[in-house]
């Protein structure tokens, strides 16, 4: 098996994910009850054999460490490469220190990174997609062809902020690379990037050299010619978090089986870090339907078609529908949400009533008392 | 490298009394609570208490307790100096033999805790639910200069007979040992965790070894022994929940106990956490259909049916229409539509086919009634009856309990 090398960009803020990344970075957003978003990069590229991963950082990104620690949940915690945290570290001339302007410039902070990793080929990933791809067979599928560059795309063209989209020719190959555009066409772009190590630290020097900072219009769109880049069609869930609405509809289609064995599959799983709770308890009185619920969660009241994150307490007579709540959210008697997402340790207090709508879910920032 | 303390875990029992339970894993090693291994508690009092050498002496069935340790990092135990090491029996180069008894087991690996040269060492046992702060305890010992202390708790006193019984004087020294007394004179019962300096143990444990009459073990020889010489013996009060799950119906029992509050054993209490190898799954889906009454469940389960009073352990599948109440499901069970299981024990890995009945409720059974249970990995075939008391090994022969 050819070696494969991952990165991860969890440096992105995204605005529009409004309370939910005001202390975090959108890679380490909670997802689907026990997992942070970047849980899914990681996991893609473990389990597609990659023995080294490096996570591209800037600010905010203290959840993150404290997350992903040292990568013993993923396995990579060795003597040996494993996974490494990277901030930008080759800062001059106040290079580095504004926030990246593009892929390419957080690459070229970590050049003499790039230029020792071990392995053939490189993966990149964004670090708040969240999706279970076959990423060995996508690997072993860029090998044999003639592509330089692979890139991953969804099998529609949906929009998501600061989107990128394919369009190719009849041999699969890319000929145009959109991105600012108002109707998305082509395929949605995933920003899964597979190249060989040697190609890789040729653009960055490229970039480097002349001051380039987006992997979209300095490489993608600049060297479509030159280069030969494929895509490969991924027709399963794939969600890239950037907006709380769409933050809130990938969340909810969870609830869908179908969506859930295939993200969820047996054969690649999806590791996080464990919180030490104990089972999910459901008092006397109290009742669940259509909802996942993590490990220590104490229900006592009504919880319909919602998300609860691991030590979420739901008191006697509160209603929670329609609902994400993160970690250690409190709901107190007699309280009522619906389309609401919560974030960690929220409480609301007795008695008290926040209702958002489908098309607007309220997020409540970080530890509100309500 | 010299520790203040020590743990030695006594985890090689045979386990018999759990019967198909244990038929091939050690007692310490079978499921709790949905998420947890008995042996998860004494490991996670442990390293709760600041104890970060612990031996866990087995002999029986140990692959599956070996593989659920491993490093020992998931109740922080994986030190580079210290730690937690499995300890088996062994051949020397005079022979070596079985366990012959738990003070025996001490015995054989003297050579292990003098490694660590400790002041104190503390025995536990693998078949305990409780939570305990151990660093007190020693701590008690040490203030009272006892050569033993011995954890008591009060039981009523109709099951006294049932302990082994300590009698105490004003300040708690141990006047009087009495194992499984007829005429109770106390209802102090001894929990089976000791603390010893461990020059004095060693003694009697070398003492012990030379006397061939002695079935060397702690309760029956080695505290009789040191209250006889005199020895300065100390009883150390616990208050707080802790049950022996050694049989079948208190492993249901403290099982059941979870899922009330009021029972003592309050596992979403985070202030003592109790840790335990995770498995990688989503959260717990519960269905549209399904109705969950009073339960317990656990990441990967998947419950579209009816469960009340029951504990789930992971990834358990509960299809539309089958029907668990009263019961334990151990991890990745799958009861098929139309099953119903009824005040029982199911082990790890058990397939339920489509309308099973399996166990019965006390008072509807024709014959004595008990806890049904499968041992792991049993199929079950469509429609089999299998009723209250009943027992299946893991090819789903009937066994005689």
């Amino acid at each position: 098996m050819i070696g494969i090398h991952g990165i991860v960009f969890a440096y992105q803020k995204r605005n529009n994910l409004q309370e939910l990344v005001s202390m975090r970075a959108s890679a380490s957003v909670p997802f689907g009850g026990r997992y942070r978003a970047i849980d899914f990069a990681i996991s893609n590229l473990v389990n597609a054999g990659a023995k080294d991963v490096g996570v591209l950082v800037q600010e905010r990104y203290q959840s993150l460490l404290d997350h992903i620690g040292t990568g013993k949940d993923f396995d990579l915690s060795k003597k040996r490469g494993g996974l490494r945290i990277l901030p930008p570290f080759s800062i001059r001339d106040g290079h580095g220190s504004d926030t990246f302007r593009g892929k390419m410039e957080a690459l070229c902070g970590v050049r003499s990174y790039i230029a020792d990793i071990r392995q053939e080929y490189v993966v990149m990933m964004d670090g708040d997609l969240v999706t279970n791809l076959p990423l060995r067979q996508i690997v072993d599928n860029h090998i044999k062809s003639d592509a330089d560059i692979t890139v991953v795309c969804g099998n529609d063209s949906f929009y998501v902020d600061s989107g990128t989209y394919f369009q190719t020719d009849e041999t699969g190959r890319v000929n145009d690379v959109l991105y600012n555009i108002h109707t998305p066409r082509g395929r949605r772009g995933l920003e899964v990037y597979i190249l060989s190590k040697k190609l890789l630290l040729e653009i960055v020097d490229d970039c480097l050299s002349h001051d380039k900072y987006s992997l979209r219009r300095d490489v993608l769109q600049a060297k479509k010619d030159e280069l030969v880049i494929k895509t490969y069609v991924w027709n399963g869930f794939a969600a890239q978090v950037r907006s709380v609405k769409e933050y809130f509809e990938r969340s909810m289609q969870l609830l869908n089986p179908a969506i859930r064995k295939e993200l969820f599959c047996e054969e690649r799983p999806i590791r996080a870090k464990s919180a030490d709770k104990s089972s999910a308890y459901l008092a006397p009185g109290g009742s669940i339907h259509n909802s996942l619920i993590a490990d220590g969660c104490s229900v006592a009241g009504t919880v319909e078609n919602s998300i609860l994150f691991p030590g979420v307490v739901v008191e006697k007579g509160a209603v929670v529908r329609n609902s994400v709540l993160f970690k250690e959210t409190y709901v107190g008697e007699r309280s009522e949400t619906a389309f609401v997402i919560a974030d960690k340790r929220v409480s609301l207090s007795a008695g008290s009533t926040i209702i958002g709508s489908a098309s607007y879910p309220i997020a409540i920032a970080k530890e509100s008392k309500i | 490298m010299k520790k203040e303390c020590v743990a030695m875990l006594l985890a090689g029992g045979q386990g018999s009394r759990l019967y198909v339970l244990t038929g091939s894993v050690a007692k310490p090693a079978v499921s709790f609570g949905g998420k947890y291994r008995i042996i998860d508690f004494p490991l996670s009092n442990c390293t709760n208490s600041g104890i970060d050498t612990v031996g866990v002496l087995t002999q029986y069935r140990p692959l599956e307790l070996n593989s659920y340790i491993g490093s020992g990092q998931a109740w922080d135990l994986d030190s580079s100096v210290g730690g937690v090491h499995i300890l088996p029996p062994y051949m020397g180069s005079s022979g070596g033999s079985w366990y012959k008894g738990t003070a025996n087991a001490i015995y054989q690996n003297i050579g292990f805790v003098d490694m660590y040269d400790p002041d104190y060492v503390v025995i536990l046992s693998g078949d305990h639910i409780y939570k305990m702060d151990y660093a007190k305890m020693v701590d008690a010992h040490k203030k009272a200069g006892a050569a033993c202390t011995i954890s008591v708790m009060e039981v009523p006193w109709a099951d006294a007979s049932r302990f082994g019984i300590m009698s105490v004087d004003a300040d708690m020294n141990i006047t009087e040992f009495a194992e499984k007394p007829k005429e109770p004179k106390s209802n102090l019962a001894s929990m089976g965790i000791y603390v010893f300096s461990w020059k004095e143990l060693k003694k009697y444990l070398n003492e012990d070894e030379a006397d061939p009459a002695s079935e060397n073990d702690f309760g029956k020889n080695i505290i009789p022994n040191m209250l006889k010489a005199g020895e300065k013996m100390l009883a150390y009060r616990f208050e707080g929940y802790w049950k022996d799950v050694g049989t079948l119906e208190s492993l249901w029992d403290a099982n059941m106990d979870m899922l009330t509050p009021d029972s003592g054993l309050d596992l979403l209490d985070n202030s003592w956490p109790i840790y335990a190898q995770t498995v990688a799954a989503p959260a717990a889906f519960i269905g549209t259909e399904s109705e969950v009454i009073h339960s317990a469940f656990n990441r990967g389960d998947d419950i579209e049916g009816k469960v009340e009073e029951s504990v789930l352990s992971q990834n358990v599948t509960i299809e539309k229409g089958a029907v668990v109440d009263h019961s334990v499901l151990f991890p990745g069970v799958k009861v098929e539509a139309g099953a119903v299981i009824s005040y029982a024990i199911i082990g790890e890995g058990c397939a339920i086919g489509k309308d099973c009945r399996i166990g019965e409720a006390p008072g509807k059974s024709d014959g004595e009634w008990g806890v049904t249970v499968l041992g792991p990995g049993c199929s079950v075939e469509a429609g089999r009856v299998i009723k209250a008391k009943r027992m299946l090994d893991s090819e789903g022969k009937e066994i005689a309990r």
